[in-house]
């Protein structure tokens, strides 16, 4: 949220913080690290200024606070490693460097509390700020519990949270408990618990369950947004006294999150001497200033015969703007230009209902709102729950038409009313309908019936289910319901996989990422964390139990898998026949064709081919289609056509691949890369090559696609 | 229109879309269609008179023009890259090209390519209109010749077409309108060698549509055309390509019958995805395609016009990549990275790849639950239909209805984990089945049955909207309005998106077309999503005086108790912050969000608005919805405008 926040981490870097503890191969440290660093670098992820946050360690070698300066007694081995403020990359690269283990262990963890709170007191004053400090420790070295109570009243008067997370501290709601604690600890624990219980607003926690709930991932706040504040209607207010007006706020019930999307850039030149690649390939520092963002600049050009490649540059000024319609463009002057935009004032009217039956979700096309009444307005609160009730108790639903703005696109929206028996309130519910040029006519086979050529019907085919595999298909969905497989909190059977526990794993899955990159360069990129993946498959429990059914399911569905070999088009096909089955190769051997016509080429390529009963026809016949392209670009005006050529060259490397000869299209097309470069195919021509041969995936034929080639991958990329 | 250059819906343009919906051939994915129209005298004959009012007054050829007319009009709208073309057969005189290609109409007498193959021009549009409407036929193209067209030369005049104006288009069709079943009865080898030319349009990747025309004498296809018909090699098994045959009656005039028949061939039906696997179960794995039958309709975006030569042009862009320092920049030193903290994190290209791979491409359902656990607010974006492929699997479609029958039967959805490409971002989608369109109980008439992805929303699209909760609701308003409610039905009980254009889309290309064909600007357009407001009025309107009565007395009841307990609140000082858990800050007054407009109201008029923190102007504007930017003094500008208008 909007909110400013302040939080000063205290993190305990005394000498014990460097040994590990409890089977760990890591430091105390730098497991409590763990936490803080996740924790700075969310926040400077958000990037806000007013976000700020600062750093202080406790138990450092030297001793650097406000207190110990004016001379005030126990403020030693306190150090501000960062005063408050907008955290960025900057200072996360100081921090790095300077919480490291000391040899200390002499200062006290209340009077850290101090100078973080007195931090907090000075940077915020009396503004609206969340405040709050975070204290990371092993409690390892002796507490002076003396003034605990007054600290932790003056965190409450200053409205400070504070927050104790301990290395192996004892939580029993969580189920831990170290066995060995040495007794300063188990006092020092003590003190800091009666303290946090003693603030308004405090946290104990352990860091074992800290640091596993850094895996749960954070979901961005976003502030309710008002999209429409206006009347929802029943009828034409202005013109029938009947017509019904409530007044309603519709807000943004879903909205897709995006994943944080990848900027373009280049590595910087101006950096003293060193050339791009290298400093590339030794990218392991993250130097503020290694890399700038690129910048898009738009070029336009329009045709013109006379121009050499027919095309000419113009200037952006001497453009309009328009609209194609068609092929035909259509230029409007900036004062026509609103004409298209169809006039609308904003409004929210009902067209009609429809009961729950003739519904199906998938014809929604977007994202949900809500509508409620306006706050503080009794009549159009009653009217809505009336209308809400009405429509639960009928199943039906309200179709409107809604237009969120003045000359806004009108949508229909479908309202589902919910009565406020699952939730807490009630309201509506939108999702956006189709228009009918939003639904395209494809026709499907029926999938319960076969129809033959006679035009009777079957009910028993090889495409449709026996009554064997319908039986075990409806033991499989039963045994795998879903509807209580979950636990809720109280442990008790509940849905499994509700949509608030399903995260979305990309944008989880990068900012995850970069966190951990942005706190430590050198590591590479760890596993994705397993909660992202959770859902990716069936539980195994369920699993094993429908195990049976799924066994009587593969029994009966008799699934045959093609082998990939027999997918391809190697070796002779059986003939492609018309309908009637005539055989058309017999009539094509009376005609007799004997040369390949650059007017029909790619049949006659293909059929020559089908009948071909030696090498020598194929290469002939490759060699015929590699003349027509190379003639087909040398007449081309401009790129006319190089499409053609494409298509021909497209053909041919398809045929060619599945003859098991690729070594006919590769000779040719390494030769016809030799006449397009050195621009003997009457002029330049590299536009063929560029954009329709390496464009359109026509080059070299690689072993991968065909075993027999002898170009590889590597040699094709060059 | 391509996959790639697809926003989805309007509400906002979505820039990982690009990303999810790469193109899955490098063939480029448009549609090409060429009309081939028989002129016979019988395609020419007027229908015999009935007397009638409403009857069919088009002849064959008449009616074959208006559809080609209006799928060339759509086609603009919907499908503004894909080419369209219509060539006359049987004509008297021959037209082919004009231009240098070399042949001219000697080449294929009898055909008169009235439109040549391509994006369709303002000039198309004028021309074909001025034939169909005004029936302008200034060049007297529909006078049938003595002597039949050759098939084959049709054939192969089509071939040509293809060849050179759509040569590497994914899509190609020749829809063939004639009411002739057996061109060349008494000519062996004319037929044999229109088959050959069929088998050249079949190697050529042309599929033939037959849009069989029937007055009285059914229309055989085994004559003749059974030898020029190949199965589309796209066609899902057990599909029986039926041709189906356009003939007036039942109350259906010729033009409606082809009209239909047409518009169902309207689109050719692109994958989405092709051969995707999908798991059941551990072991059990069967393939589907992919399709999107449903997909929100834009206009065009506007583009640049040159207008410095003889006509205005199309500006084609270039986007030049420049650095900091305005270098052009290569290919190959571009990077990706990403902003954090005011600087860019890196990550090397195989690092940038594994981050994005959370699992191969593929359909793996997880468990199955009842329909009505989906919430009803748990849409995002538009469904996939999938349908099965017996290609990589055999046996597919069987497991696939015996799925589609088992969800259908017991009211329950799949929940899957689906990810539509390699590298494409995991959704988690509920697999929701679709009834025949033909079934009564249907939902859904004007789509396919089968099975849809229905994606899911995460958490991470959830917004928590934190409302208070509302009154108790009067059961008598209640009552009263479920009258209304059983009084005002759609059409059918059920809403039919085919009987609602959008009008905005609509609107504009109505007058794109006005303005392209120099015609006058319409003053109105024809609404369809409009309410009938009369209608409405008529139906319910004495129900509605009556409730807002009663409506009016009820929400005086309740303001009356409300105003009786803030009162009593007041004097026990109990404001609603003792409600809340927040703590109060110690400097800070009521909290504004709180506020209720009357005690805005009442503030402004006593001007006492300027003591309130900037906190707490804040938090009132964020409640009225309004912008928290700008300094005190901004803020209290528009609280006071928002209070003057609406309190």
């Amino acid at each position: 949220m909007a909110d400013k926040e302040a939080t000063v981490y205290v993190v305990d870097v005394g000498e014990s913080m460097a040994d590990c503890h409890n089977g760990r191969d890591e430091s105390d440290l730098d497991f409590g690290m763990r936490y803080v660093w996740d924790k700075i670098s969310t926040t400077v992820a958000a990037g806000r200024k007013t976000w700020t946050a600062g750093v202080v360690g406790l138990n450092t070698d030297e001793t650097n606070n406000a207190q110990d300066r004016q001379g005030l007694d126990g403020y030693d081995n306190i150090s501000v490693l960062q005063e408050i403020g907008p955290m960025t990359m900057n200072s996360l690269r100081e921090l790095r460097s300077a919480i490291q283990p000391s040899r200390s262990h002499a200062g006290d963890v209340i009077s850290a509390i101090v100078v973080a709170l007195s931090m907090i007191e000075v940077f915020t004053k009396k503004l609206k700020y969340n405040r709050r400090i975070i204290l990371v420790t092993n409690a390892e070295s002796p507490i002076d519990d003396e003034s605990a109570d007054d600290i932790a009243r003056r965190l409450n008067d200053s409205n400070i949270e504070l927050v104790v997370i301990g290395v192996d501290f004892d939580d029993a709601e969580y189920g831990f408990k170290e066995e060995d604690k040495s007794s300063v600890k188990r006092k020092n624990e003590r003190i800091l618990r009666t303290m946090v219980d003693q603030c308004d607003n405090g946290v104990f926690g352990t860091m074992a369950q800290a640091v596993a709930e850094l895996a749960v991932p954070r979901i961005k706040p976003v502030r309710p947004f008002k999209a429409f504040d206006g009347p929802l209607t029943l009828g034409d207010p202005s013109k029938y006294e009947s017509a019904l007006s409530i007044h309603v706020e519709r807000y943004f019930k879903t909205k897709r999150a995006a994943p944080p999307s990848a900027s373009t850039v280049v590595i910087n030149t101006d950096r003293g001497g060193a050339t791009q690649s290298e400093t590339l390939d030794e990218d392991t520092e993250m130097g503020g200033a290694e890399f700038s963002g690129v910048k898009h600049m738009r070029a336009y050009r329009v045709n013109d015969d006379d121009a050499p490649g027919g095309k000419r540059d113009v200037d952006f000024e001497d453009l309009a703007k328009g609209y194609q319609y068609g092929r035909t463009v259509v230029p409007f002057s900036e004062s026509d230009f609103s004409v298209t935009k169809l006039e609308t004032k904003k409004s929210f009217t009902i067209l009609g209902f429809v009961p729950f039956s003739s519904y199906n979700p998938s014809i929604n096309l977007g994202e949900t709102g809500i509508i409620v009444a306006q706050k503080h307005n009794e009549e159009a609160e009653l009217a809505l729950s009336a209308l809400i009730h009405a429509l639960h108790e009928l199943e039906s639903y309200a179709v409107a038409r809604y237009v969120q703005k003045d000359n806004v696109q009108p949508q229909i929206l479908l309202l589902k009313p919910n009565p406020a028996i699952a939730d807490e309130f009630e309201c509506l519910y939108d999702v956006p309908l189709p228009f009918a040029e939003d639904v395209r006519s494809y026709q499907f086979p029926p999938l319960d019936k076969v129809p033959t050529v006679t035009g009777s019907v079957l009910k028993e085919h090889r495409l449709l289910p026996s009554d064997d595999l319908k039986e075990a298909m409806g033991d499989f969905v039963d045994a795998m319901d879903l509807s209580s497989f979950g636990v809720d909190d109280e442990g008790n059977p509940a849905e499994y996989a509700p949509i608030d526990e399903t995260y979305n794993p990309t944008i989880h899955r990068i900012n995850q990422a970069i966190r951990a990159r942005a706190v430590d360069p050198e590591s590479p990129i760890g596993p994705p964390a397993e909660i992202l993946l959770r859902f990716s498959k069936p539980p195994e429990t369920l699993i094993k139990k429908a195990m049976p059914d799924i066994e009587a399911l593969i029994d009966a569905a008799e699934i045959k898998k093609v082998p990939a070999k027999a997918r391809g088009r190697r070796g002779r096909k059986e003939p492609v026949k018309p309908l009637s089955g005539l055989d058309i190769d017999s009539l094509l051997g009376e005609s007799k064709r004997t040369a390949i016509s650059a007017d029909n080429a790619i049949p006659g390529f293909k059929q020559t081919l089908a009948t071909a009963e030696d090498d020598a026809t194929v290469e002939t016949a490759a060699k015929q289609m590699g003349a027509i392209v190379r003639t087909l670009i040398q007449d081309s005006f401009a790129d006319l056509f190089y499409g053609r050529a494409a298509e021909n060259l497209r053909v041919m490397r398809e045929e060619l691949i599945s003859l098991e000869v690729p070594a006919l299209y590769n000779t040719f097309l390494t030769g016809l890369k030799k006449s397009i470069l050195s621009g003997e195919l009457n002029g330049d021509r590299r536009e063929m090559w560029f954009k329709h041969i390496i464009g359109g995936r026509l080059d070299l034929i690689t072993q991968e696609e065909s075993e027999v080639s002898e170009v590889t991958a590597d040699a094709a990329a060059t | 229109m391509a996959w790639g250059g697809d926003g989805d819906g309007d509400r906002r343009p979505e820039a990982d879309e690009e990303d999810e919906l790469d193109e899955t051939d490098y063939k480029t994915q448009k549609d090409a269609v060429l009309f081939a129209i028989d002129v016979s005298s019988s395609m020419l004959q007027p229908p015999p008179s009935t007397g009638q009012k409403k009857a069919d007054k088009d002849s064959a050829v008449a009616a074959a023009l208006k559809c080609a007319y209006q799928f060339m009009q759509q086609r603009i709208i919907a499908q503004p890259k894909d080419m369209m073309g219509i060539l006359l057969f049987g004509t008297d005189k021959s037209k082919f090209r004009d231009e240098t290609a070399g042949r001219t109409g000697a080449g294929y007498p009898h055909c008169y390519l009235f439109t040549d193959l391509d994006i369709p021009a303002a000039e198309d549009v004028k021309s074909l209109k001025a034939l169909v409407e005004e029936g302008e036929d200034a060049d007297e193209v529909l006078v049938p010749a003595e002597e039949p067209a050759s098939m084959a030369n049709v054939l192969f005049c089509a071939n040509q077409v293809f060849t050179t104006n759509a040569a590497n288009f994914g899509s190609r069709r020749l829809f063939i309108i004639t009411d002739n079943d057996n061109p060349h009865a008494k000519d062996k080898s004319a037929k044999s060698s229109a088959a050959v030319r069929a088998k050249d349009l079949y190697d050529l990747g042309v599929v033939i549509e037959l849009f069989p025309i029937s007055r009285g004498k059914a229309f055989d296809v085994s004559q003749f055309y059974d030898d020029i018909i190949y199965r589309d090699p796209a066609a899902e098994a057990g599909s029986s390509d039926e041709v189906r045959t356009s003939k007036a009656g039942d109350g259906l005039s010729l033009l409606n019958s082809l009209v239909s028949n047409i518009n169902s061939k309207q689109t050719p039906k692109r994958a989405y995805f092709s051969n995707l696997p999908c798991e059941l179960a551990p072991g059990l794995t069967i393939s589907v395609k992919g399709y999107m039958p449903l997909h929100r309709q834009t206009p065009a975006r506007t583009c640049y016009v040159w207008l410095g030569g003889e006509e205005a042009q199309l500006a084609q862009s270039e986007t030049i990549k420049v650095d900091s320092a305005t270098r052009t920049v290569d290919k190959s030193e571009i990077k990706k990275a990403y902003k954090f903290g005011g600087e860019y994190i890196y990550f090397k290209p195989e690092e940038a790849a594994s981050l994005k791979n959370l699992g191969p491409k593929g359909l793996r359902i997880i468990g199955f639950k009842p329909r009505p656990m989906l919430p009803m607010w748990a849409s995002v974006k538009k469904s996939i239909f999938i349908f099965p492929s017996e290609e990589h699997y055999v046996g597919s479609t069987r497991v696939f209805s015996a799925l589609w029958q088992k969800l259908l039967k017991d009211d329950k959805v799949g929940l899957a984990w689906f990810v539509a490409r390699d590298n494409a971002n995991p959704v988690m989608v509920a697999i929701i089945p679709s009834r025949n369109p033909d079934e009564d109980a249907g939902e859904t008439p004007y789509l396919p049955a089968g099975l849809w992805l229905y994606p899911l929303p995460f958490a991470d699209d959830v917004r928590d909207v934190g409302l208070p909760a509302t009154p108790r609701p009067a059961d008598e308003l209640t009552d009263k309005m479920r009258e209304i409610v059983q009084n005002l039905q759609l059409p059918k009980a059920m809403y039919n998106p085919l009987k609602y254009p959008n009008p905005s889309l609509q609107w504009h290309y109505a007058i794109l077309q006005a303005m392209a064909l120099d015609e006058d600007v319409p003053a109105s357009l024809d609404d369809a999503t409009q309410p009938k407001f009369k209608q409405i009025d008529k139906r319910v309107g004495g129900y509605l005086a009556d409730w807002k009565e009663l409506l009016a007395a009820k929400a005086k009841g309740l303001m009356t108790s409300r105003a009786v307990k803030r009162d009593a609140e007041d004097e026990d000082g109990d404001r609603p912050l003792a409600k809340r858990a927040k703590p109060a800050a110690p400097n800070k007054p009521a909290a504004g969000g709180q506020m209720s407009n009357a005690q805005l109201k009442l503030a402004a008029e006593q001007d006492t608005l300027k003591k309130m923190t900037v906190a707490g102007l804040k938090d009132v504007l964020t409640s009225k919805g309004l912008s928290t930017t700008g300094k005190k003094a901004d803020l209290l500008d528009k609280l006071e405008q928002w209070i003057e208008e609406n309190v």
